[in-house]
């Protein structure tokens, strides 16, 4: 069970990574900063780096979420191994419809509902839901929202026309720094999963910080799935809630990045997703000819609402299941297999590629050849 | 229940390092950016944009790595 558990944790962390490559790498991809390749290099190795370099391990995968303990539910390999499917299953149904949607709020979701199962309603600490959950996932967006709505009117009002492509260098950091601080935080998420199943398997001893092969298969299975690249996440992100130019792609990943670091360091948890939709929002706003497609904005934020509810659904399923048993467990498994794989193929019917984020040559506009010789001219 | 005071601090912190990230960046690419032809003060004046732009963004991988603030 605590094998099988560890297995579905780190596909879990696979699709957190291929789920949140968009969040960091929609917009340099977008604007033509980074090649789709390299975005998605870059920002695996930042992520494999980032799940090395942090060492506070979540202790508690729920934040408080779940009462647990003498006073509630025992958090078993079994109730994480449910909530794990729930979490993984509704990862990939927003992956497929290209909605960018929380990886941690489907966790949530997932052993929620299996606690639910388990327990019962009082197994849930809904205080704590609203105010670490669903009250952040509003003011995120419009946070990042307004933060880079303010910087995207600088930046334009600041720069000259043809000035402005140059912030397609300043775009490879930025989109970098949010990169790395995703790594740093969510590989942990994982590594906190694995952690409590051994200690919950009786395998480690309590309080005790993960083992190093732990940190390494969960780096390792982070990096590979923002390699592999959500591409539909992506395209969602970076084309189809606005027109992305290069100043607006800059000024939309500082506020994402001073808006994480902020929440962070500052006591307030925001979800980098919400974070970074909102940003992308806001920029959207921001220029003057710009327009955002809100029907868009509107699915993404239906796909917020329901996270947690669809996921908590599919995990409660999963742990009734595994109420029966072997049978249960072992039935689990192969309807999560089976939807998993129908998921997988539904895709390649529209598949997504780096080929299709590519930009058109005609897209670039480079002012910087055509005013030259005019400037040359007028001075001679 | 919420911590407003917290939120809003965010939001201010957040608005201050963007902000400061994006007006730097500007006036760099303003001064000493392509496309200009600036020389002496104002280039000068470009190049330290970019340098303090750097240093915000330095302070910002500070801020990631834990190992720098114990």
């Amino acid at each position: 069970m605590v094998a099988l558990v560890i297995a579905l944790a780190l596909f879990f962390d696979f699709t957190n990574g291929f789920h949140d490559t968009a969040n960091a790498m929609a917009t340099p991809i977008a604007t033509g900063a980074l090649s789709p390749r390299v975005a998605v290099g870059i920002a695996a190795v930042l992520n494999l780096v980032g799940a090395f370099i942090s060492t506070k391990v979540a202790k508690t995968i729920s934040g408080g979420l779940i009462n647990h303990g003498q006073h509630g539910i025992e958090i078993t390999p079994t109730l994480i191994f449910a909530g794990l499917i729930g979490a993984i299953l509704w990862n990939l149904v927003t992956w497929v419809l290209g909605l960018p949607s929380s990886s941690s709020h489907a966790l949530f979701g997932g052993l929620i509902g299996a606690a639910i199962v388990g327990m019962g309603f009082n197994s849930i600490n809904l205080s704590i839901l609203m105010s670490n959950v669903v009250i952040p996932a509003v003011l995120a967006p419009i946070t990042a929202g307004l933060v880079a709505f303010l910087a995207t009117r600088i930046a334009y009002a600041v720069t000259r026309k043809r000035q402005r492509e140059g912030f397609r260098y300043g775009q490879i950091f930025t989109s970098s720094l949010v990169s790395l601080a995703h790594g740093t935080n969510d590989a942990q998420k994982t590594m906190g999963v694995i952690t409590l199943t051994l200690i919950a398997g009786g395998i480690q001893s309590e309080g005790s910080s993960p083992e190093f092969w732990v940190i390494l298969v969960c780096a390792i299975a982070i990096a590979l799935g923002t390699y592999t690249g959500g591409w539909r996440i992506i395209k969602t992100l970076g084309k189809g809630i606005t027109e992305i130019e290069p100043g607006q792609g800059f000024a939309a990943e500082a506020a994402t990045t001073a808006a994480i670091l902020a929440s962070t360091h500052l006591g307030f948890a925001l979800s980098t997703t919400q974070v970074a939709s909102g940003s992308v929002i806001g920029t959207g706003i921001g220029r003057k000819g710009a327009s955002v497609r809100w029907k868009t904005a509107g699915r993404i934020a239906l796909g917020w609402l329901i996270t947690i509810p669809a996921a908590a659904t599919v995990g409660a399923l999963a742990a009734w299941a595994t109420e029966l048993g072997l049978v249960g467990i072992i039935g689990d498994l192969v309807v999560a297999t089976a939807i998993v794989v129908g998921i997988f193929v539904y895709s390649r019917r529209s598949a997504v590629t780096s080929h299709d984020l590519g930009l058109e040559p005609t897209q670039f506009v480079r002012p910087k050849k055509r005013k030259k010789p005019i400037q040359g001219g007028a001075r001679s | 229940m919420i911590a407003w005071g917290s939120f809003l601090i965010v939001l201010i912190a957040s608005i201050i390092g963007a902000c400061g990230v994006v007006t730097l960046f500007s006036l760099g690419l303003r001064f000493a950016g392509p496309a200009t032809t600036n020389t002496g003060v104002r280039h000068a004046l470009g190049i330290t944009c970019f340098v303090l732009c750097g240093l915000l963004v330095a302070f910002g991988v500070y801020l990631i790595i834990p190992a720098f603030h114990p």
